[in-house]
């Protein structure tokens, strides 16, 4: 065993934090606060991306095939930890890099992966992921969308909710149902789909964790090609299952949350309260809940970097991401109080902002506990 | 990184695993109702094969020691193996066996000190050692599933210092404890996770329900960190890693403890179902080197001070 960064991960991070030194501008913080769904960070991550990937650091794990340079599983994720603790000046362009893109590489036809991927890889795609409806959230197979074939196509017609990056969003990585209403899982389809199609219609919905965050997303006579379809007809749910597997544990929030905390503590020590046993105990514990998380996630990509199946492994993190951040985010508001209620530490604010999303989104924290008791501890099946 | 065993080590944990499936290692109460059952069987096995020393090999280490900890904490019967396997391993190799560790207090009672052969104490600046002249121990009636004693008032012990830093032997003492608290909390969850997929009320398991499905889950969740903060403490052998990894699985094992001892209802509280055997052992080394509280201000001081 060997719980150690080898020499070539950490060059590897220098050269991503050296970057991010040079390219991110003095009012970047001012920019993040606003969210990665903000029109102001995803046009940002237009200018931004390209530079990434000119450097070789967009998707540096990507095969060789894609533009990528083959690095190891453990380099995408040094990324993302840079990048999201430094705010995400990729924006929704994460998504592609982390899931988006291999799911195509997997399932795509030649064509979808020529249209699709070369614009990822250069930093000039933003997609949103429609999935969630307002009577399917965590029970998503009931999801009511539909998509009817009609000739050479499928019209689609429904409403998607929570859609982040829809408002700028180029293209829609959709569910819709192309079976019949009782069809479950089995009557999902997944549809590439153009977002200037005519027919579609994005609201954004006033939101607690910045502007252009989260939309509605209507779909009226919406008509595409059969060839925008991703596989076949009732594939979708094993497609996603993969594309959510990596996603599960995408964003390495316990980074961010661990260096807010720091600079908690900084703070604090600057104030001259560094002595102060409560607070001592309190930022001990929050910084062990962090590590809790750190080790859990890093268990997953281990996995994954050995080319094994992460399975409930994937939830035990997430329930702990959740937790550590949720702890770090009280030891804020209890010891450094005036620092939220006024408006001079933008990167306290973001990671408040933020935190309150975890233990929702991509899985609410009750589906993954009961992933964990079926799937890791083995308790028969209850209810739900 | 590499969170999988190097060979020796994957051979080395599997001939342990043989050991901790047999027969020896498993449940049987105590004749006189005890709250523990020391497996002297268990314990010659081990000894006879090297195990305890596996902390002084170069490719097995104190992460082996830590796994070794872990691993017989997780079964019912007891066997003196934390001191013995990291701070004996590694500090006081001739020292005889078993051995009881004096944190604090030379006067407290603490685990294993009836039996012991030798005491090692970590309260002053060095490592001091002595061995146990019959006499010199008074044996304590206790709510803890070990053996303990204290010291006779008055008794005169030969006390040695041996070589190496004393903050050193206190962090690999806080990763033994550490690991051993952690496969105590996963030997009681294993089983509870049993009964409670067993045992039908309501016309279905108790497993099935929802509310007891989550909090396990939860205390699945921490048990699983706390093992590998642990392993990642003996791999790394730093007072910060050690201060974590004992300071988080101290912090958690509180609440897990209790939900353990809930779902098992009125047969957790009996000496005949083993679940004590994992509990009280928790619940004292909870406490140990200070408790949660001291462990997470020394994780702050190591992490953001460098005392
Ligand atoms: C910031 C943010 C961004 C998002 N972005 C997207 C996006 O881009 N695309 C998209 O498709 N979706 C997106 N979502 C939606 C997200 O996937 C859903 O919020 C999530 O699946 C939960 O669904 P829901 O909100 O409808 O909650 P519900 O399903 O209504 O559940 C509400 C709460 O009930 C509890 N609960 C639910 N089911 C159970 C159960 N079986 N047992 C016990 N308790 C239960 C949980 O606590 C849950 O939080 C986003 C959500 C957020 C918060």
């Amino acid at each position: 065993m060997d719980f150690e960064w080898s020499a070539e991960d950490r060059a590897f991070r220098a050269r991503v934090r050296a970057f991010l030194e040079k390219e991110l501008p003095a009012n970047w913080p001012e920019i993040a606060r606003h969210g990665p769904g903000s029109r102001e960070q995803t046009e940002f991550s237009l200018e931004f991306c390209p530079k990434l990937a000119a450097a070789g650091l967009l998707m540096p794990h990507w095969p060789k095939q894609w533009g990528g340079g083959d690095r190891p599983t453990w380099e995408h994720f040094i990324l993302g930890e840079e990048m999201w603790a430094a705010g995400e000046p990729r924006g929704a362009q994460y998504m592609n890099v982390n899931w988006i893109g291999p799911t195509l590489m997997r399932f795509g036809s030649p064509e979808q992966q020529q249209r699709y991927i070369p614009p990822m890889a250069a930093g000039t795609a933003i997609w949103c992921q429609g999935f969630s409806e307002p009577d399917a959230g965590s029970d998503l197979a009931r999801l009511r969308t539909r998509a009817v074939r009609d000739g050479d196509d499928y019209v689609i017609n429904g409403q998607k909710i929570w859609t982040s990056y829809a408002g700028l969003a180029h293209n829609c990585f959709l569910l819709a149902r192309t079976g019949d209403g009782a069809s479950g899982k089995a009557g999902i389809a997944i549809f590439l789909v153009d977002m200037k199609t005519p027919g579609i219609e994005v609201r954004s919905i006033p939101s607690l964790i910045g502007h252009g965050d989260i939309h509605e997303t209507f779909f009226t006579d919406v008509r595409v090609p059969a060839s925008a379809r991703l596989g076949e007809e009732g594939q979708a749910w094993s497609i996603i299952g993969y594309s959510l597997a990596n996603e599960r544990v995408g964003i390495p929030r316990y980074e961010m949350a661990s260096r807010v905390l720091d600079q908690m503590v900084q703070e604090l020590r600057r104030r001259g309260q560094g002595d102060d046993a409560v607070i001592q105990l309190r930022a001990g514990s929050a910084a062990a809940n962090c590590e809790a998380a750190r080790i859990l996630v890093y268990r997953t990509v281990e996995m994954r970097s050995r080319g094994e199946a992460v399975d409930a492994e994937a939830s035990l993190a997430r329930v702990a991401v959740a937790e550590a951040e949720q702890s770090v985010t009280e030891f804020g508001m209890e010891f450094l109080n005036d620092a939220f209620t006024g408006d001079d530490h933008p990167v306290f604010l973001a990671h408040h902002e933020r935190a309150i999303v975890t233990g929702i989104a991509a899985g609410a924290t009750e589906i993954q506990l009961g992933l964990i008791a079926r799937r890791w501890l083995g308790l028969p099946n209850g209810a739900a | 990184m590499r969170f999988t065993p190097n060979e020796d080590q994957a051979a080395f944990l599997s001939v342990l695993a043989q050991m901790t499936e047999a027969p020896e290692a498993g449940w049987k109460a105590s004749p006189d109702w005890s709250r523990f059952d020391y497996s002297a069987s268990l314990d010659r096995m081990l000894e006879d094969n090297g195990f305890f020393e596996c902390a002084r090999e170069p490719t097995l280490g104190l992460v082996a020691a830590a796994s070794l900890t872990y691993q017989l904490a997780r079964v019912p019967a007891l066997v003196e193996c934390a001191a013995t396997s990291t701070l004996r391993a590694l500090f006081a190799p001739d020292l005889p066996r078993p051995v009881a560790v004096i944190e604090t207090d030379p006067l407290q009672a603490v685990p294993f000190l009836p039996t012991a052969k030798a005491v090692i104490r970590l309260d002053g600046d060095k490592i001091a050692v002595a061995q146990l002249e019959p006499g010199v121990v008074q044996e304590v009636s206790s709510l803890f599933a070990y053996p303990m004693g204290k010291l006779a008032a008055g008794a005169k012990l030969d006390w040695q210092t041996v070589d190496g830093d004393v903050h050193d032997a206190r962090a690999v003492w806080s990763v033994a404890t550490a690991a051993e608290l952690a496969g105590c909390l996963k030997g009681g969850l294993d089983a509870v996770v049993k009964h409670v997929s067993e045992r039908q009320q309501f016309g279905r398991p108790l497993g099935a329900f929802q509310a007891i499905q989550h909090r396990l889950a939860q205390a699945a969740t921490k048990a699983e960190a706390a093992y590998w903060l642990a392993l990642r403490a003996a791999d790394r052998r730093t007072p910060a890693d050690a201060a974590l990894a004992l300071g988080y699985t101290q912090e958690a094992s509180g609440r897990v403890v209790q939900d353990l001892h809930q779902f098992m209802g009125a047969m957790g509280l009996t000496l005949e179902h083993p679940l004590h055997r994992w509990t009280y052992r928790a619940r004292l080394l909870r406490a140990g080197l200070g408790g949660p509280t001291a462990n997470l201000r020394a994780y702050y001081a190591r992490k953001w001070t460098n005392a």
